[in-house]
Order: structure tokens, then C-alpha cells, then sequence
């Protein structure tokens, strides 16, 4: 009975993050493809996905088309640990930053960050409420 | 609001510059003359891929050491975005100095790159290259002018994939198979994009029509195949004989034409006349003989001639040619306007 429930939480948990990183990805990705065009927006998506996937394998079922990024069969993601997903998208944020710089130094990640710091702290609570 | 419209305008503008551009270097020196108007930098560059070859045009004072940061970091980003890493020494430089900045204003010659744009030339997830804005100021870059640049860098990928598609199209329909100069619909296109940049821009334009002498008395003497020799030998003394930004198309016939793009009336004489002298002087040899040929050459030239149109222009030049072979031909006039 409370591994059931150890369960759900630990699934709930995971279902927060993942609609706050799914919502996050969403924001990056209508600031950027404002300021660089969808079409150069998903090949830095496309590589930073490649990777961090390297190391979280559940980031490489992200689909990217020009229309944005989503995460497709959520199902399967929520059963990836909490912290996991935390890392994972921690990483692949990291990596679109990383490309961001290279392109145009601070200028897209100025946009950018008030988006994703907020965010990123939000993660953390729910995590640490776990 | 108005400053907005003003660079949507210009904008505009450079897209329309970039979009008609034929070949690579001049959507290049386009994007070049028009870039100036919206972004203050020191350097403009773009790599591409397929021949690797890194057009840059720069600042006349830009010191070597900022070229050289400059290229490293486009080939930088591009190994970066997945690209097979090359050296500069792999690299072909192409760089176009104009003034971009008054006197007082003139590069360090220590200037180091401080603030760069770099954005990858993508269309259907195929990397051509790479475009950059350098700067040798700090912070030179912000939102908008990314949002503007990527929008110029959008349209020089899609002109790139046109250029790709159309290359081997391209090489059919705008070049003359016998001379391998260009044809008459290209001169036709060309002239359009020539006359435009001039009676907008106020910059000089010249035409020179050159006509071969006596041409149907080499063909009914020695045969076709000989008349085409001549056609090639003249094509030839001709390509030697013009400015890089200079057009030279075959216009039909035994008629060739040139487009001389910023020639004022003195320098287009001075090119028809060394190529009268060239064409003269230079024995061909036709079957077994060797022959001297002559040529009769008319200038017509914007704005001096006050041609209102492109066709007017052509006109003039005609009238100017008929002109030297009424006077007894091997020579050059110019439009008188009668």
C-alpha cells in the first residue's frame, strides 16, 4: 500500500516537472525563433537534443519541426526519476545556452533568461518537496 | 515608430538587393552595400561550405590580426553546429575593403574582436555555411539587429539552395555555348539589376557595343568552322580586356556587348580603346593564314547620356556603334545624341 503511494507521488512529482519543462521549452523556443528564424532555431535544438541525450536518453524522443518542441508519449517519460528529468533538461538547456553564446555571445541568452531562471528554481522546489 | 519603418524599409531593400543576385560574391558585396545602413560593424562575413571559400567585406582599416579572429570564429561556430572542422589554411579568403567608417573613426590596428553575430545558412535542415556581423566595439549588438540579421541571413540561405538548384540549369541557360561568354537573355538580367543600381543609387553605368568588321567576308572566305574561331579569339581578347565587375556577354551574331558597371565615360573609352588596339594588333589564325582583324566599338554611358530606361541605354550604344562603322570602322565613338 505506501509503495503504491511512494509511486503516484513519485509520478506526480515527475508529471510537474515534466509540464514545467515542456512549458519552459515552449517559452525558449517563441523568444528564439522571434529573434533567429525556426529554421536555424531547429538545428540547435536538434543538436543540443543529440547531446545531452548522449547522457539522458529520454531527451532523444524530443521532437522538434518548425512548428516548435514537444515531448512526445508523455507516458513514458513520467517514468523516468524526478531528479533524472531534472538533470536531463538542466543539460540540454545548458547545451542550447552554450550554442546561443557561440552564435551571438549574450544577446539571445539575455532574452532568454529571465524565462528560464524562474523556472529552473521552480524545478528545484518541487523537487526538494518531494 | 518612423525608425522602425525607416530599417523596414531598408530592410526591404537589401533582401530585394540579395534575392536578384546571380552568383555568390555578388549577393555578397549586396548584402555588403546594404548592411552598412543598418548595422554598425567592422566586418561582414560568409562562409561557404561547398567551396570553402570565406567572402569578407570589411572595414578599409580592419588590422589582418581582427580578419584572421574574424574567420577562425565563423569556422569556430560552424564545427560547432556539427560541421566537419576545418583550418583557415583550408579555408579560400576573398576580402572586399570599403570605408565604412569616417577618419576619425579608423580601426585600432590592435582592435581584437569584441562582439560578434554568427548565424548558420540553413533551409531544410541543410547547412550551407555560415553568415557573421564583427564588431570591434563592445556590446555592438542587440536583439533587434539579431532579428534583422536573421532575417538578411534566412534570405541568403534561400537564395544559396536557389543557387544550388539552378547551378547546373543555370550554366545552360546563361552562357553562350560557342564563347562561353554570357548570353544575351543574362545581359538582358544583368542590365535590369545594372540600371537599377544606377538610376536609383546615382552611381555612373557605361555600355560598350562592339561589332567584329567585315565579318561575313571571313565567313564566305574561309567557311563557318573559322568564323566561329574568331568569335572565340575575339570572346577571349575580350574576357582579358575588362574590369572583374565588368559584364561581357555576346550580344548575337558577330555583336558583343559590355556592361561597365561605376565607368564613368573617360575610363568605358579607355577600355574600348585598348581593346580596339588589342583586337587589332593581335594576328589570328584562320585556316592557314594568319589574320589581323579590327573591331568598331559605342559607348553609351548613365548618367551623361540621360538614357531613362535600360533599353534607352541600349539604344545609344547601338546608334554610337553604327556611328564608328559609318565612319570607315576600327574605331570608338561615342554617343553624340543626334
Amino acid at each position: 500500500m505506501e509503495k503504491g503511494i511512494e509511486e503516484k507521488e513519485k509520478f506526480w512529482t515527475s508529471d510537474r516537472l515534466l509540464d514545467l519543462y515542456s512549458n519552459l521549452l515552449k517559452e525558449i523556443w517563441e523568444v528564439v525563433s522571434a529573434l533567429i528564424g525556426e529554421s536555424v532555431l531547429i538545428l540547435l535544438f536538434r543538436l543540443a537534443i543529440q547531446k545531452a541525450g548522449e547522457k539522458y536518453s529520454f531527451l532523444n524522443t524530443l521532437k522538434v519541426t518548425e512548428e516548435g518542441v514537444w515531448m512526445e508519449g508523455f507516458g513514458e517519460f513520467r517514468t523516468v526519476p524526478p531528479l533524472e528529468i531534472h538533470r536531463g533538461f538542466q543539460a540540454l538547456i545548458n547545451h542550447l545556452f552554450n550554442l546561443f553564446s557561440a552564435l551571438a555571445e549574450g544577446v539571445i541568452s539575455r532574452e532568454v533568461f529571465p524565462k528560464v531562471f524562474p523556472k529552473l528554481r521552480e524545478a528545484e522546489r518541487i523537487l526538494s518537496q518531494k | 515608430m518612423r525608425f522602425i519603418f525607416k530599417n523596414l524599409n531598408i530592410l526591404r531593400s537589401a533582401l530585394n538587393a540579395i534575392n536578384m543576385s546571380f552568383e555568390i560574391k555578388e549577393m555578397v558585396e549586396s548584402a555588403g552595400t546594404h548592411l552598412p545602413n543598418l548595422f554598425e560593424f567592422s566586418a561582414f562575413g560568409l562562409l561557404w561550405k561547398e567551396t570553402s571559400t570565406l567572402y569578407l567585406y570589411q572595414e578599409e582599416s580592419c588590422p589582418p590580426s581582427f580578419t584572421q579572429e574574424v574567420s577562425q570564429n565563423m569556422l569556430r561556430v560552424l564545427s560547432l553546429l556539427g560541421e566537419e572542422p576545418k583550418d583557415l589554411s583550408q579555408v579560400a579568403l576573398q576580402v572586399e575593403k570599403r570605408r565604412l567608417r569616417p577618419d576619425h573613426m579608423k580601426m585600432d590596428p590592435k582592435a581584437t574582436l569584441k562582439s560578434y553575430l554568427t548565424l548558420p545558412l540553413t533551409i531544410e535542415e541543410e547547412i550551407f555555411g555560415c553568415v557573421s556581423l564583427n564588431s570591434d566595439q563592445s556590446n555592438a549588438f542587440d536583439a533587434e539587429d539579431l532579428q534583422f540579421f536573421s532575417v538578411i541571413g534566412y534570405q541568403m540561405a534561400a537564395t544559396l539552395k536557389h543557387f544550388q538548384r539552378i547551378s547546373s540549369i543555370k550554366t545552360i541557360a546563361i552562357y553562350d555555348s560557342l564563347t562561353n561568354l554570357y548570353n544575351r537573355r543574362y545581359f538582358e538580367e544583368r542590365l535590369t539589376g545594372e540600371t537599377q543600381r544606377a538610376f536609383y543609387g546615382g552611381s555612373p553605368l557605361s555600355l560598350i557595343m562592339i561589332d567584329i568588321d567585315h565579318f561575313k567576308k571571313i565567313n564566305d572566305t574561309f567557311g563557318h568552322t573559322e568564323g566561329d574561331k574568331v568569335l572565340q579569339e575575339v570572346a577571349h581578347l575580350l574576357k582579358n580586356s575588362v574590369r572583374k565587375k565588368d559584364t561581357v556577354a555576346r550580344y548575337g551574331g558577330e555583336e558583343f556587348v559590355l556592361i561597365l558597371p561605376e565607368a564613368g565615360l573617360e575610363e568605358a573609352h579607355m577600355i574600348a580603346e585598348r581593346i580596339r588596339r588589342l583586337v587589332e594588333q593581335t594576328p589570328l589564325n584562320i585556316g592557314r593564314v594568319q589574320l589581323n582583324i579590327t573591331v568598331s566599338l559605342g559607348i553609351s554611358n548613365f548618367p551623361i547620356h540621360r538614357a531613362k530606361s535600360k533599353e534607352e541605354l541600349v539604344r545609344m550604344a547601338d546608334q554610337a556603334l553604327y556611328e564608328a562603322k559609318r565612319a570607315g570602322r576600327n574605331r570608338v565613338c561615342i554617343f553624340s545624341g543626334i
